[in-house]
């Protein structure tokens, strides 16, 4: 964890502090909003798809599908070290998106990586008190 | 009951800074702000302190100061690179509502120069904010600028729409035909670069991996800029030298700003935005005779075609097929030879219209050095610029007298 030498998120005390907290704890934790149901992400103070204010938090499954992805071949400060490496946008399976660094897959052979593909959430020390999310195809 | 501001005004100049490209001495931001403007004064013979209003992206009023002018109208606008075409629709609304007669519209950029220049003279402030959404849940990831970003729409599109990587190697082929007529071309020969001159769709495949599917040859060059274009309500262009390119519809719209929040990977808001440029000018993708359509990316081009109606979804690229988007081809697309092989600074939007400009007023560049020339006789075009991460877009549908 000492030599996590990548970029390292910043978390806002005010919104989005207990997906941090979650992720601290192992937990992927979404924000929904109460009057429409709906999942979004990122973490907002309304909810973008009906306005509503009223967000709730709740633990999601760590869940989801690969919705598309690259394979960077460039890339800056400590992820220059890991090129090539998979970059994909995650469909959650309670909805909406996340980013990440895909894992489990062949980035010298982006032919056998496929959309749709199912993913599990993991989080990865970066300090004491910033847990990163990475997505894992597992099937 | 507003007035539909179709014709209100017009392009009645546009010219370039006194380099653009690689500029091996280096120049500031403003420097080539400066040149810009003053050579488009020269052109339209509009005096630097008759000039009413003026827009850029980010640093308006430092440019207005810089001039020593006091504008009443200014436009910051910036949102990548179609904040031009934003420009252009905020300054005609201006005009039709008769708020000013004479903008500008202005662009430097130091792609390459700032290099030298270690970051310095670029005009923009530095730095970004730590709590942004983008800053907490894509940077941890190592997305290292825009091909980082918008191969994911490649990725998607060739899954969606069975498009291959060779679909849209045929736009960068293409595009580089063009630029072989345009002497400023960045890629125009082996003599203006070492990798100029014609390509072919292996060369394309071939090139080196930047971000898996985009090969460097599917990205755009980064290179210094500097351009502007005059606005002007239709009582002083009339009253000008030089020709007019009426606006005939303009508009905006975007999806987004994080690509986080893409909805469809394989579309953009230039539907949005061209659908009500049509609109405006009464006028449907049929009408059209040539496009400029922004090509930061193969992929960027292909998927605006579709936006902007000119071929069916999910085949974006077969406008470039069979030669038809190329020199001699039916409809005429990105004659300067584009941000792929012209030149692109960054935020490529001035680039598009200043072709479009030379275009429709009959004085692109034609016959140097013995070329053929890549003047068209197209009296119409449709212009989109894209801008941030396939987030923003701006169209204008311009018509030559």
């Amino acid at each position: 964890m000492a030599d996590y030498n990548k970029p390292i998120p910043d978390p806002d005390p005010y919104v989005t502090q207990p997906f941090w907290d979650g992720a601290k704890a192992g937990k992927l934790m979404l924000p929904r909003c109460t009057s429409c149901n709906r999942v979004h992400f990122y973490p907002r103070m309304i909810c973008p798809h009906c306005h509503s204010s009223s967000i709730e938090w709740f633990e999601a499954s760590g869940e989801g599908y690969v919705h598309t992805f690259a394979v960077q071949h460039r890339a800056f400060g400590g992820w220059a070290d890991e090129v090539p490496f998979v970059t994909a946008y995650i469909d959650l399976k309670e909805g909406d998106r996340m980013f990440t660094v895909l894992r489990g897959v062949d980035a010298q052979n982006p032919e056998t990586i496929k959309v749709g593909s199912k993913v599990k959430v993991e989080f990865e020390p970066a300090t004491d008190e910033v847990h990163i999310p990475f997505w894992r195809v597992v099937e | 009951m507003p007035s539909n501001p179709s014709m209100a005004g017009a392009l009645v100049g546009a010219a370039e800074s006194d380099e653009i490209g690689y500029i091996e001495a280096g120049k500031t931001s403003m420097m080539l702000h400066i040149e810009a403007i003053r050579n488009v004064a020269a052109q339209t013979g509009i005096k630097i302190s008759d000039i009413e209003g003026i827009a850029s992206p980010g640093n308006a009023n430092q440019i207005a100061e810089y001039l020593g002018i006091h504008p009443k109208w200014t436009d910051t606008t910036s949102v990548g690179g179609c904040s031009f075409q934003l420009h252009v629709h905020k300054a005609l609304a201006a005009i039709n509502s008769g708020i000013l007669d004479v903008a500008v519209v202005s662009h430097g950029e130091t792609g390459y120069s700032q290099r030298k220049n270690q970051g310095k003279g670029t005009g923009r402030a530095r730095g970004g904010d730590p709590w942004a959404p983008d800053a907490q849940f894509s940077a941890p990831y190592g997305v290292a600028g825009a091909p980082s970003n918008y191969s994911h729409a490649l990725t998607r599109h060739m899954h969606q729409w069975g498009s291959t990587k060779q679909d849209f190697a045929q736009i960068a082929v293409t595009t580089r035909d063009w630029a072989t007529l345009n002497p400023r071309a960045v890629m125009h020969s082996k003599e203006t670069h070492p990798n100029g001159g014609p390509i072919t769709i292996d060369d394309v495949l071939n090139s080196r991996v930047i971000s898996w599917p985009l090969n460097l040859l599917d990205c755009c060059l980064v290179t210094d800029h500097g351009g502007a274009v005059v606005v002007a309500s239709a009582e002083v262009a009339n009253s000008l030298a030089t020709k007019p390119v009426w606006i005939a519809g303009a508009g905006e719209n975007m999806s987004h700003a994080n690509m986080l929040e893409m909805g469809d990977f394989t579309a953009t808001s230039a539907k949005a935005s061209g659908e009500t440029a049509y609109r405006m000018a009464g006028m449907g993708p049929e009408d059209m005779e040539m496009a400029m359509i922004y090509d930061s990316f193969t992929v960027t081009a292909g998927i605006t075609a579709e936006m902007l109606g000119l071929t069916p979804r999910g085949e974006g690229p077969s406008l470039w097929a069979n030669g038809n988007a190329g020199p001699g081809g039916k409809f005429p697309v990105n004659t300067n030879g584009g941000g792929l092989s012209f030149s692109h600074s960054g935020m490529y939007g001035m680039m598009l219209l200043i072709e479009a400009y030379r275009q429709l007023s009959g004085t692109a560049e034609d016959a140097v050095h013995g070329l053929p020339g890549k003047q068209t006789d197209a009296k119409s075009c449709i212009l989109n610029g894209t801008g941030g991460s396939l987030s923003h877009t701006g169209t204008l549908v311009l018509v030559a007298d």
